[in-house]
């Protein structure tokens, strides 16, 4: 499922990029799009502000058809506490817009698969695909305000990865 | 040596899009489909004279032909099968109301309700199907937002009525010269105007008006329970599979055949809110059409384009 789980991050993270540069994360050193994978990274006090957080939970197969299909549940976690400029008043705004971006880069529900392993990236032969948002209630803690989606992600098992997918 | 094919599982599909294309009535012509041809088949954009209707929910086919089995022998066996009847029906619901999707979801002829008083008015020569141009002074009655219908006056014709969408058949002719765009299929909704060109939100659907074409303000649509007028369109379903495989279902005649019916669907779960969104019921019956192939007499095709690299 790597394979299938780098490419789901990619596609979003290409997304991202193409539809707000300005949502950005200084991270290791690094400018890079607004959006990270939370196994990848080093664990956080906090997760920060103003970026998606992919975090990946359940996992699951279906055997019995004639290219596995494997599925992993991703949660996709972001907060924000507004900006500055406006004391935080506009915490509420800023989180209808990551909603709303974050349902835009979501379509179209899939991508090509590509292994990561290697530089370049090697293109596979399939694609992996998503099934639709479901959003949980913003919380409130203080001044920040968070939301979470989950979303299922799959993809087949490939026959020349039998060991990688 | 690198693997370049896997084995495909059955496709996975959210969604079905629905395609309509008018049937030739005077020359019984419908339109038929073939996904063979390059490029493919534009989901986005489909080639004329398809009209894209968006998605569809709950689209059912339903093989209603009857075959039966000739005996023979003492105890009686199978010796040979025979189709009795040919028969098909596909039904499903549409997401959104609009002209064409009312008119599809109704057993009956579907109908533009004329503005009071909205005088047509001539379309000048260069009107397109998207830009109408019109008088200075009829242009400044029109406002952006309205809708309208483009279409000829009616001059007394009998039989099917409307082109190249037959919206009605007349068995004797009538006295409203307004006739043709109460039916027509040619309505579109005013984005812009600049000086006296009108620019439309989306094309007509039967192209560039015709030569003497007027147009007149509409505000709404009705269809009528009872009527003995059936439309009949080629329609084209599609699925995308999540490899992007495709499955057409395409069926060359189709009729509504149940009276214009809605459905209920809750928009949040159950005991969650009151808000429920009215979808179109849509039911037809697929009439027969000769396959130019080997003249056999079919109701529908099914075809499958597989994924890439998919083993077949």
């Amino acid at each position: 499922m790597q394979n299938a789980k780098d490419s789901f991050y990619i596609a979003l993270r290409n997304r991202l990029a193409a539809l707000n540069p300005e949502r950005t994360i200084m991270l290791r050193g690094a400018v890079r799009p607004g959006i990270l994978v939370e196994e990848a990274e080093a664990p956080f006090n906090q997760l920060p502000n103003d970026v998606f957080i992919l975090r990946w939970l359940g996992h699951g197969a279906d055997l019995d058809l004639a290219s596995t299909l494997v599925a992993e549940e991703c949660e996709i976690l972001y907060n924000t506490c507004g900006c500055q400029t406006f004391g935080g008043l506009d915490r509420g705004r800023l989180l209808s817009e990551m909603d709303s971006e974050l349902l835009t880069i979501l379509q179209p529900f899939s991508t090509p698969k590509l292994s990561y392993s290697t530089q370049p990236p090697v293109a596979l032969l399939t694609q992996v695909f998503w099934d639709e948002p479901v959003f949980s209630p913003a919380v409130t803690q203080r001044d920040r305000l968070s939301r979470s989606a989950k979303i299922m992600v799959y993809g087949y098992r490939e026959p020349s990865q039998d060991q990688g997918e | 040596m690198p693997v370049t094919w896997f084995s495909a599982a059955a496709p996975v599909t959210r969604r079905v899009r629905a395609y309509f294309a008018p049937v030739n009535r005077a020359a019984q012509q419908p339109v038929l489909f073939d996904p063979s041809q390059p490029p493919g088949f534009d989901l986005d954009s489909p080639p004329p004279p398809w009209i894209s209707l968006g998605f569809i929910q709950n689209f059912t086919r339903r093989p209603a032909g009857k075959t039966a089995t000739i005996a023979s022998g003492v105890p009686a066996a199978p010796l040979e099968q025979v189709r009795e009847s040919l028969r098909a029906e596909v039904g499903f619901q549409f997401l959104a109301w609009t002209k064409l999707t009312m008119a599809l979801a109704t057993g009956s002829q579907h109908m533009n309700l004329l503005a009071p008083a909205a005088n047509a008015v001539s379309v000048q020569s260069g009107s397109t199907a998207a830009c109408i141009v019109l008088a200075s002074a009829d242009a400044q009655k029109c406002t952006t937002g309205q809708i309208v219908a483009v279409d000829l006056d009616y001059t007394g014709q009998t039989g099917f009525i409307g082109s190249p969408v037959s919206g009605a058949y007349l068995r004797q002719p009538l006295t409203d010269v307004d006739y043709l765009r109460r039916i027509t299929f040619n309505v579109a909704l005013i984005a812009r105007i600049a000086g006296s060109t009108l620019t439309l939100a989306e094309p007509l659907p039967g192209g560039a008006p015709p030569a003497g074409a007027k147009l007149q303000a509409l505000t709404g649509f009705v269809d009528r329970e009872g009527g003995s007028f059936y439309h009949e369109w080629s329609a084209l379903f599609v699925m995308e599979g999540s490899q992007g495989e495709r499955i057409y279902f395409q069926y060359p005649r189709l009729q509504p055949m149940a009276s214009a019916e809605e459905s209920a669907q809750p928009l949040a779960a159950k005991g969650q809110g009151r808000l429920e969104r009215i979808a179109l019921n849509a039911h037809f019956l697929a009439l027969p059409v000769t396959d130019p192939l080997d003249n056999e007499r079919v109701v529908c095709y099914r075809s499958f384009l597989p994924a890439k690299n998919a083993l077949v």
